[in-house]
């Protein structure tokens, strides 16, 4: 972007002393630097949309930790009443990297802006951003209700959980029932293996 | 000049059935109506004549369309006991139904079959399921060799990967050339649908259909009158008879009111994204514009609207 801006201008001087035969001072292009850092707030193709309410009540972390002193170091909460250690990260992580060191009750991104914990997604898309450009887009997680009109997302803590993000095995639905009358096929009705001399595999064709 | 003649002689035919069903009923209204209840399977008279007469669905005027969704509440408060609604919702203009399913977040829970089943007034005790979910070794798609009885303590069981089938909503259907009475068809927002009532059951489209996707309905569905789902539609669920072939309809009596597909609403890994193929801004063209899909059995040139895609 920039090496073409230079570019043009190159070229604009260029043409410019072709014209007049003589050289002209290019202006130099001042950038104005910004004084607030640009933070990430959502693709602008995205499809508009509202997250979904928290699926479980988060307790007040502020009501014991406001009078608590805050301790930075990286360590084991062997005592706390809350998770001590996780998952996620496999120990490159802890607290303090998602949770607002000031406000407790508050998240924060890696760019150090405080977010709700309503909006997740913009705390987990710090490190994950590919996921979080597909769950703007819809190709991760799930959309409430409907196909058409008002789009409520799934936000991320929803269905992980942020501290063990990696969903569980559960129990499966029952498997559909065989038709009155018939027995259930076994493993070698399946095969179907009517000809000795042709062994079927399991990997290969459809 | 053949035409005229047909067109003529269709003309005469609706007259005459017209004046058979009014003379019917005027004979069914005068009659004592106890006694020929009994003998009509519950219905009266000269509903049993509508039925009978009922045209395909396609060619039915709207006051027939009308009499016949009435016809069909009736039906299901007499045999279920429930009141449900029937409606005709008409498909939605620029719309054209596309499916994708990751297949990196399904994990075979079966809770979509779940959803569809009940959604979907399907028999609880009857095979007929509209998705069935495979299951194969990591790496392989051998579909012949898949596990749909597949059912452990929990899933997913390591080095298994499940791929939901369902109907695919082909735009070049080969089940609706196999039909030979023309009860199936491909609707203008894209979804193949049947038409129960003109649906004569000889299973030439299950035959047909290269994904199993059509099922044969054995027996009447035996349903509770508190399971039975109220909201239904002509071409979807509506309490199906036996002996006529069913399959998936995208949901047509939630999808034509801008609801999601009830298998996808059930899915707790979000795998399904739904959608219009005609709007570039819908989550099911970000999908196949931005992932790596694809279609099974694409080679046979069905030109199904169902994607799997990975990530």
């Amino acid at each position: 972007m920039r090496f073409s801006f230079m570019l043009a201008l190159a070229i604009t001087g260029w043409t410019t002393f072709a014209a007049n035969g003589e050289t002209q001072p290019v202006e130099e292009s001042i950038e104005e630097e910004p004084t607030v850092p640009l933070t990430f707030s959502g693709y602008p193709d995205a499809p508009s949309f509202t997250v979904a309410p928290l699926n479980k009540k988060i307790k007040s972390c502020a009501r014991c930790h406001a009078t608590m002193e805050t301790d930075t170091t990286i360590r084991l909460l062997e005592d706390a009443p809350h998770v001590d250690a996780m998952t996620h990260g496999n120990g490159r992580i802890w607290c303090l990297i998602c949770h607002d060191e000031q406000d407790r009750d508050q998240l924060r991104t890696f760019a150090g802006e405080k977010v709700s914990f309503q909006n997740s997604h913009l705390v987990c898309g710090s490190c994950h951003p590919q996921r979080q450009k597909d769950w703007y887009f819809g190709a991760h997680g799930k959309r409430e209700a409907n196909w058409d009109g008002d789009r409520v997302l799934v936000g991320c803590t929803n269905c992980h959980d942020p501290h063990e993000p990696i969903i569980q095995p559960r129990e499966p639905k029952a498997p559909p029932p065989v038709r009155a009358g018939l027995p259930k096929m076994n493993e070698h009705e399946r095969a179907f293996n009517i000809w000795p001399w042709i062994t079927r595999t399991e990997v290969g064709h459809e | 000049m053949s035409e005229c003649k047909e067109l003529k002689n269709k003309d005469n035919i609706d007259t005459y059935k017209r004046k058979l069903l009014t003379t019917v009923g005027v004979a069914a209204a005068t009659a004592p109506v106890a006694s020929l209840k009994a003998a009509w399977g519950g219905a009266t008279l000269q509903e049993f004549m509508q039925d009978l007469f009922q045209d395909h669905y396609q060619r039915m005027t709207s006051e027939e369309i009308k009499d016949t969704l009435a016809r069909i509440e009736s039906k299901a408060m007499r045999d279920y006991g429930a009141k449900i609604t029937c409606e005709n919702t008409p498909p939605r203009p620029n719309v054209l139904f596309g499916y994708a399913l990751n297949i990196s977040k399904c994990k075979g829970y079966r809770d979509c079959v779940d959803a569809c089943i009940q959604e979907n007034n399907q028999g609880r005790d009857s095979q007929v399921q509209y998705i069935r979910v495979l299951e194969m070794p990591n790496g392989s798609r051998d579909l012949e060799n898949s596990e749909h009885y597949y059912n452990p303590e929990t899933v997913p069981t390591k080095g298994k990967y499940y791929l939901p089938v369902q109907c695919m909503q082909c735009a070049d259907p080969p089940c609706v050339k196999a039909c030979p009475v023309e009860a199936t068809w491909a609707e203008p927002d894209g979804i193949v649908v049947v038409d129960y009532d003109w649906c004569i059951g000889c299973r030439y489209c299950m035959t047909a259909c290269p994904y199993w996707a059509r099922h044969f309905n054995w027996t009447t569905p035996k349903l509770l009158a508190g399971e039975i789902n109220p909201t239904t539609h002509y071409l979807g669920n509506r309490p199906r008879p036996s002996g006529v072939v069913e399959k998936c309809h995208f949901c047509i009596q939630r999808t034509r009111k801008g609801l999601q597909p009830a298998c996808m609403e059930a899915c707790p890994t979000g795998a399904r994204v739904f959608g219009n193929l005609l709007d570039p801004k819908s989550e099911i063209r970000y999908v196949l514009e931005n992932k790596t899909v694809f279609r099974l059995k694409e080679e046979l040139g069905t030109d199904p609207k169902f994607w799997y895609f990975t990530d």
